[in-house]
């Protein structure tokens, strides 16, 4: 456990001192920003069912395809690459405790991104808003849509984990994650959109399907839904892709 | 250095290990020690295993078949266990680039559960041993020359007091100046850790080591002090001979001594001819040759034995059939 602090607190440092943090930043709040911004001016043209706040949340597939990989495509990739994992290796430090140590770092850095995206919609009440109008975004549904980003993410993240521990190219892991990502979210849709119900040896893909409905997800949370189902989903996701992370690790030779 | 504990008789062993990679076999049925505070050479030709052995010792690879164990305990069973006893430091001495030296010491530290209360003290302690506090202590490893990389690769691995340090060519890119202090460090070491050593710099090895394990196509071919393997290996005598002689007075006045003994020209010097003799294994003649061509009238200006190095004694050995070798 000592260990694992000593390389979380060294993981985070990592992350805040490297440019490719700060790159993913730029990218994901100018991502964002633009989608809120275009968000807000949709809103004020033609008022429809959702908010503002509501549309953009809807987009968070965007920062999830494109900025995710980003952030964990060096985590083992490049420590492979340069020898520096091995190195790690040699130490009593466990392969557990370096990759649940990058897992938590890169997690805890998709979260304040997501953080940092908040002073849009908060900046755009304080400058637009009149108190108690709820019409440019319900703070409730803004946090429940973030509670839906902090939780998919640990699966989301894992993931992205899993693909940086199978190859030592950082552009490789970056391209494998954005397949994993996309497959992982458009899966729900796609099985969802199968006619299901006219083909009866399909029929067990049905109970699945509604599971993994990311979308789903998203709108159950940001109506304060809490549903165990997609939790579990995403806690038994983020372990296995985990322990496999751990013995792609601890089998490198 | 840890706490007490009952002295091992080996601070390292390999015991029959082997490592296949599908039908290739990197490493066959290789077995040594190294004693508690000794310094060991692990020699051999390029691809013949030394590094993949020393990752297996290390932990950081898996033996196909075999035991290794450091300071008693196995790498195998109980990893994290030996590993508290030993430092590795890889061939290509992989850093992180964009940590400052005592920062990555730092972090070494207490990853490798040095005190904490004494984190601060060790790092500057071994920054002080490798020469590094006044030149690299604030500077990112990505801006330091080879010989500072590999002095923080040094300075990582004596950290915290192992009881075993296996050093895969160590000196590996090195200026002179640079190979000259690094081997003094090695030396400081004897007595203290167990230190097992790789290098392809013979004359290094030669002058810091204690013993040799030299292996070839992933097979042990001598193992010993460099004198037995001396003995064992370059049993026969040669010396150099400068002379106003020709060669056929010169192997006349040797075979009266030594009937089997044989002559080779070698370039003369400044008009003087100089020879090679060589006589065959426990010749009484290694003895007496120089009075006997004094007796037979030869003019001589020199005769001198030929030391056989470690150069020799790795070409020997290299030359040999796997499985030869005598455990010693």
């Amino acid at each position: 456990m000592r260990h694992f602090r000593t390389l979380l607190a060294h993981e985070l440092r990592t992350a805040a001192l490297s440019w490719n943090t700060w790159a993913a930043a730029g990218l994901f709040l100018a991502l964002m920003g633009g989608i809120h911004f275009f968000a807000l001016v949709e809103g004020s043209r033609a008022p429809g069912d959702r908010t503002p706040v509501e549309s953009t949340l809807w987009f968070f597939w965007l920062p999830l395809l494109c900025v995710l990989p980003l952030l964990t495509m060096r985590t083992f990739a490049e420590e492979r690459r340069s020898g520096t994992l091995a190195a790690l290796l040699t130490t009593p430090a466990s392969a557990a405790a370096v990759v649940w140590a990058k897992f938590l770092a890169t997690w805890i850095v998709w979260v304040v991104f997501w953080l940092l995206f908040t002073l849009f919609p908060f900046l755009t009440v304080q400058r637009l808003g009149t108190p108690g109008d709820l019409r440019l975004g319900d703070p409730s549904i803004l946090w429940g849509g973030l509670c839906f980003i902090a939780v998919s993410g640990l699966l989301h993240v894992a993931i992205g984990i899993l693909c940086s521990c199978v190859t030592r190219s950082s552009a490789l892991a970056a391209l494998l994650a954005f397949i994993s990502l996309l497959a992982m979210t458009a899966a729900g849709g796609a099985l969802e959109s199968l006619p299901i119900e006219s083909w009866e040896w399909l029929g067990w893909l049905r109970e699945p399907a509604a599971h993994l409905r990311t979308f789903g997800h998203l709108q159950d949370f940001a109506a304060g839904i809490l549903d165990s189902r997609p939790i579990v989903l995403y806690g038994t996701g983020t372990l296995l892709c985990l322990g496999l992370a751990i013995l792609s690790v601890e089998g490198q030779e | 250095m840890n706490e007490a504990a009952p002295l091992p008789e080996a601070a390292v062993v390999a015991e029959k290990l082997t490592k296949r990679y599908g039908s290739l076999t990197a490493v066959e049925d290789l077995s040594f020690s190294v004693a508690p505070g000794e310094i060991v050479g692990f020699l051999g030709p390029n691809g013949a295993g030394k590094s993949t052995t020393m990752r297996i010792l290390s932990g950081t690879m898996s033996g196909t078949s075999g035991r290794a164990s450091i300071w008693g305990v196995s790498v195998a069973l109980d990893p994290a266990g030996a590993k508290r006893h030993l430092a590795y430091m890889p061939e290509n001495n992989p850093l992180p680039e964009d940590l400052r030296v005592e920062e990555y010491l730092t972090l070494r530290a207490r990853l490798k559960d040095v005190d904490p209360a004494r984190v601060d003290e060790r790092v500057r302690k071994v920054m002080d041993d490798c020469d590094l506090t006044r030149r690299a202590s604030g500077r990112l490893i990505g801006q330091l020359s080879k010989g500072f990389r590999q002095r923080v690769g040094i300075a990582d691995a004596l950290l915290a007091e192992p009881r075993v340090v296996i050093l895969d060519e160590p000196t590996i890119g090195l200026d002179p100046h640079q190979i000259l202090g690094i081997r003094d460090l090695i030396r400081s070491l004897r007595g203290k850790m167990a230190v097992l050593i790789s290098s392809h710099i013979l004359h290094e090895v030669e002058q810091v080591c204690d013993k040799v394990v030299i292996i070839n196509r992933g097979r042990l071919v001598a193992q010993g002090r460099t004198e037995d393997l001396r003995r064992e290996l370059l049993p026969e005598a040669s010396f150099t001979v400068v002379t106003r002689a020709d060669e056929a007075a010169l192997l006349a006045a040797c075979r009266a001594t030594e009937p089997a003994a044989m002559v080779a020209a070698l370039p003369s010097i400044g008009g003087w001819n100089s020879f090679r003799i060589a006589l065959p294994a426990g010749s009484p003649a290694r003895e007496t040759l120089a009075g006997a061509l004094i007796a037979a009238g030869i003019p001589l200006r020199e005769v001198a034995e030929d030391r056989f190095g470690l150069e020799d004694i790795f070409l020997a050995a290299t030359r040999r059939a796997p499985g030869e070798a005598r455990r010693s």
